[in-house]
């Protein structure tokens, strides 16, 4: 019989040649010369049903892509707003499984379904399990922020198979080797850390995440997003501007926490907020070269 | 008919209809004209990398058409520069869609050796080869006689190629093996998961003689596969459809020859001088990118100093000047009768003495080690994390030496429980940042510390306390404890004139102060070695800090290192407990995993209660206050006994290592057993000085 893995035969399926997700929506985007919007918001939070709401209120006014955290008991690379989501998640009962509901939710929406998550999750689930399952929600790649391209080896196999894209992180401070690493070993696009740090929001960014894109692309990456630290609108349009895609996570995120920033507000006014945010945050990115 | 009689037979067929238009003897005048065929067997074995055979494949009878390759000689030169140790051909025109046309244009494109695949029966397909000039042949015991197989093996040697032999049953095996088969491929795929079959590819390899090279056949598509196969015992391994069908060929060969070589110089020995990045399967670097230059750069910087005399003379001068090394090794002789009491045996101990190190434990010989580093890297600013606080408190002292800005992070619950600690360290001029994230306690200070070092990297060193975290941490930490061993081995010869202990035991939490003391004694089998983990309220009851305890710990990733973690069935970490905050970890050094998976340290546990016994045992007996940490290798020491009594040794020589001393840990003692006034308890409780409560 012949599954998802295998041949008629029993022999293992062979290498996925499905085109990469990631590169076609950039090819798209290119035409209309305008970045890629990709938000982020971990699945779960602040619970599951509600996040798969805001899921769709995300696509719905603006996001092209989806970037769905999976919250982690050690998020190292998380400021305080994606830390205090994450726990408001697993105190939630968050549950991984779950996850590809949302990949469904995004998918369905018509954004595309990215998964950003700790490695060990993944490797807990079972890496080709989770390449299986990601693939058969209909997801478009992965965001790796604890996984470099070196350490990868199952993971770059289990994609190859499944046809997902890989998306691994550069950061200021990479050496034009490691970007080139990078772009070797990356599918889809490479996420751009516009400064050396974990993600918050910030009231301005350097000019180095410019330098950083245009490195990465002589390095060989033909698609390069940008995240950690883009909270604005004119921020993101600053970005777009030189960007294949401009990532926001912690400034969506916010709107769905209360003034503490350890809990979540009510579920239709984070929406709202979230709504509104995703608005402005998409004029801005959408007419970033106009 | 079988699929392989129907290969063999038209295979059969079409070799007829070529020899009516060449004739043998046109074959073999080609043969001997072709130029001299390649020792393969030179390539196919190596002791730094695991050597991938990559193969033309177009279709094969079971998946069909796998890709057009309207260039083969392209192909091979891709596997070539991607790092192939050489290039199968199928020669096989029915249902592989080769050719011996294709073998002509891959020989005159590489230079490594070629292999003829095909369902060779007969002299002539031998002669062949070797006329299109393969330097190896297949030859597939399953479809040949025994006296077929012989005959054929016989006539490729005397042609100077090598044959690859091809089985897959232990019976094929030994067939092979009797006729001669230098080089023999097996084939062990479980054929439910279609995953490699580790057990059975062992079992299977494992009955060859030494000097038979083996190869793995079948399945694999990418590292997973490769390293399956390598850690089972394969020489080499022939990759088809896997870099047959990439993307990019040279990459995807690349990425196999990438894998074999990390697998080979994560085995390697001896034991005590195994570098990183990987210990076994365990180790690594599972962190951001944006670390990896700050890892690399403390790699380099590291690798220098070791070179460097003065560096070594510094270090050393300092260890005797400032720490008071060495440490004393000092017998203890009412404590061992004691033991030799409780246990039946009559055994002599001797207490590595790292509590009366300056700054109480042992965990000063890594902050110098890493401070100096630090000078050396010209940054000014130095981070750590601290559990019990006693890294901590050594980190501060090494940065009031060394005039370094210091920022120790510490979860709430640990500083409250070590309220002294964090004192000291204040008046050593750090400041003590208290973690109020996540479980409180060491693993989240290790978080912060992280976020702080991905933030401020290009001034600040994060100085890891223990051998855990990502590559180069594990190696350059036990680098500079090592010493502990080093000193106890050389005084137990000069100070009482005996040449080795039979028993080494340390607490293990991430586990410095037992890499320490072990190191010495890895590669003398004489010596065991016993590990003694945090049991808490005992590993059943899920309050304890066992990640090596039977159903306890999973492989997983933790805070930039593979290696023994708790977890729950989601993934994400438990919370660990146990009355020692140096030994409350969810995850454990790499190396110990390592050394667990090969069965070179015995890794037990201890209880809060057995610890504690010990401690006033040690306290009673010795006049000697251990850390509640070092209890726990004390409590071990019983443990111990009795195992080295049940294999025999009713007469051994202990070495306990006594990591640190005890004074922080004495109101939690006072408690523990009632010394303390209700009203003296509740005092210190207050301010949570037992560490059971934390008040937000």
């Amino acid at each position: 019989m012949s599954t998802a893995t295998t041949t008629p035969s029993g022999q293992p399926l062979g290498l996925s040649h499905r085109p990469s997700p990631g590169e076609a929506m950039f090819e798209a985007l290119r035409a209309e010369d305008r970045p890629a919007f990709i938000g982020y918001l971990p699945y779960g939070f602040p619970t599951p049903e509600v996040s798969l709401d805001a899921l769709r209120t995300m696509v719905g006014h603006g996001v092209d892509a989806v970037e769905i955290g999976l919250p982690y008991t050690d998020p190292v690379m998380d400021g305080p707003v994606i830390q205090a989501a994450s726990q408001i998640a697993l105190d939630h009962g968050e549950r991984i499984a779950g996850v590809f509901r949302a990949v469904e939710t995004v998918a369905n929406a018509g954004g595309l379904p990215l998964i950003m998550s700790y490695w060990n999750l993944i490797y807990h689930y079972g890496v080709e399990r989770f390449a299986r399952d990601f693939e058969n929600a209909g997801g478009a790649g992965l965001i790796t922020p604890d996984l470099i391209p070196d350490e990868a080896g199952e993971w770059i196999e289990a994609s190859d198979r499944h046809g997902l894209d890989r998306i691994f992180l550069v950061s200021p401070d990479s050496s034009d080797e490691r970007l080139a690493n990078a772009a070797r070993n990356a599918r889809g696009f490479i996420y751009a850390a516009s400064r050396m740090g974990v993600t918050g929001e910030r009231d301005t960014l350097s000019s180095s995440p410019e330098e950083l894109v245009a490195r990465t692309r002589r390095a060989g990456a033909t698609n390069v997003c940008v995240g950690i630290g883009v909270s604005t609108p004119e921020q993101g349009a600053t970005v777009g501007r030189y960007a294949d895609g401009v990532i926001v996570g912690s400034a969506l995120v916010h709107t769905m926490l209360d003034d503490t920033g350890r809990a979540a507000r009510a579920a239709d006014e984070g929406l709202a907020a979230l709504a509104a945010r995703t608005e402005a945050l998409a004029d801005g990115i959408r007419n970033a070269r106009r | 008919m079988s699929v392989l009689d129907e290969l063999v037979a038209g295979a059969l067929e079409d070799q007829r209809i070529r020899e009516q238009a060449t004739p043998l003897d046109v074959v073999k005048q080609a043969a001997q004209a072709a130029p001299a065929p390649l020792d393969a067997r030179r390539w196919l074995r190596h002791a730094d990398t695991v050597p991938v055979i990559a193969e033309i494949k177009r279709a094969s009878p079971s998946k069909g058409r796998l890709g057009d390759i309207p260039d083969p000689a392209a192909l091979a030169r891709e596997y070539e520069r991607g790092g192939a140790a050489a290039i199968s051909v199928l020669t096989e025109g029915r249902r592989f869609l080769g050719s011996l046309d294709d073998l002509d244009r891959v020989r005159a494109a590489v230079g490594v050796p070629v292999l003829r695949k095909d369902f060779i029966t007969t002299d002539y397909q031998i002669w062949e080869a070797r006329a299109h000039g393969a330097d190896l042949v297949l030859l597939i015991v399953a479809a040949l006689d025994d006296a077929a197989l012989r005959r054929l093996l016989d006539l490729t040697h005397e042609l100077g190629m090598t044959a690859l032999v091809e089985t897959h049953t232990a019976e094929e095996i030994e067939r092979a093996v009797a006729a001669g088969a230098g080089v023999i491929g097996i084939n062990a795929r479980n054929l439910k998961d279609l995953r490699v079959d580790v057990g059975r590819y062992r079992e299977l390899a494992d009955a060859l003689p030494d000097d038979v090279i083996r190869v793995a056949e079948s399945g694999v598509f990418g590292a997973v596969e490769l390293e399956d196969y390598a850690r089972a015992g394969a020489d080499a391994v022939l990759v088809g459809e896997g870099v047959a069908t990439a993307r990019d060929h040279e990459l995807a060969v690349r990425r196999l020859v990438e894998a074999g070589t990390r697998v080979k110089a994560s085995e390697a020995r001896p034991l005590a001088e195994h570098d990183g990045p990987y210990f076994g399967r365990f180790g690594g670097r599972y962190v951001p990118e944006a670390l990896i230059h700050a890892l690399t750069e403390l790699e380099e910087v590291y690798d220098e100093a070791k070179r460097d005399p003065e560096f070594r003379r510094e270090f050393d001068r300092l260890n005797r000047l400032y720490v008071g090394r060495p440490s004393p090794l000092t017998e203890a002789p009412r404590f061992a009768a004691r033991l030799n009491e409780r246990v039946g045996v009559n055994a002599r101990v001797f207490l590595k003495r790292e509590d009366l190190n300056h700054t109480g434990a042992h965990k000063i010989n890594n902050a110098l080690g890493q401070a100096l580093l630090v000078k050396r890297m010209g940054k000014t600013r130095v981070i750590a994390e601290t559990g019990a606080g006693q890294h901590g408190v050594a980190t501060a002292t090494v940065c009031a030496l060394l005039g370094l800005k210091c920022r120790v992070y510490m979860g709430q619950v640990d500083a409250r429980r070590q309220a002294l600690n964090v004192a000291r360290m204040r008046l050593l001029g750090a400041e003590v940042v208290e973690v109020t994230l996540g479980s409180r306690i060491l693993k989240d200070a290790i978080n912060e510390a992280l976020r702080d070092w991905v933030t401020n990297v290009e001034t600040t060193h994060y100085l890891l306390g223990t051998v855990a975290g990502p590559h180069p941490f594990p190696t350059i930490v036990r680098d500079f404890q090592k010493v502990i061993g080093e000193e106890a081995r050389q005084q137990l010869r000069d100070e009482y004139g005996i040449d080795h202990p039979d028993a080494v035991c340390a607490c293990v939490g991430g586990g410095s102060n037992a890499i320490g003391v072990m190191n010495a004694f890895l590669d003398d089998p004489r010596v065991s070695l016993y590990g003694y983990e945090a049991g808490g309220h005992g590993p059943e009851s899920g309050r304890h800090a066992a990640r090596f305890a039977p159903g306890t710990g999973r492989i997983g990733l933790f805070q930039g290192a593979k290696s023994y973690l708790l977890e729950d069935d989601e993934g994400q970490t438990l919370d660990t407990y146990s009355i020692s905050a140096g030994l409350d970890y969810a995850s454990v050094g790499p190396e110990h995993a390592w050394l667990k998976e090969i069965g070179r340290v015995t890794y037990d546990w201890a209880t809060d209660e057995e610890a504690m016994g010990a401690f006033k045992d040690l306290c009673e007996t010795e006049g000697i206050i251990p850390a509640i940490e070092s209890s726990h290798a004390v409590a071990g020491a019983y443990k111990a006994a009795a195992d080295l009594k049940a294999k025999g040794c009713a007469d051994p020589v202990m070495i306990v290592n006594i990591s640190g001393r005890g004074d922080k840990d004495v109101a939690t003692a006072g408690k523990w057993f009632g010394y303390l006034t209700d009203e003296q308890s509740r005092a210190l409780e207050a301010n949570g000085a037992h560490g059971d409560t934390v008040t937000e």
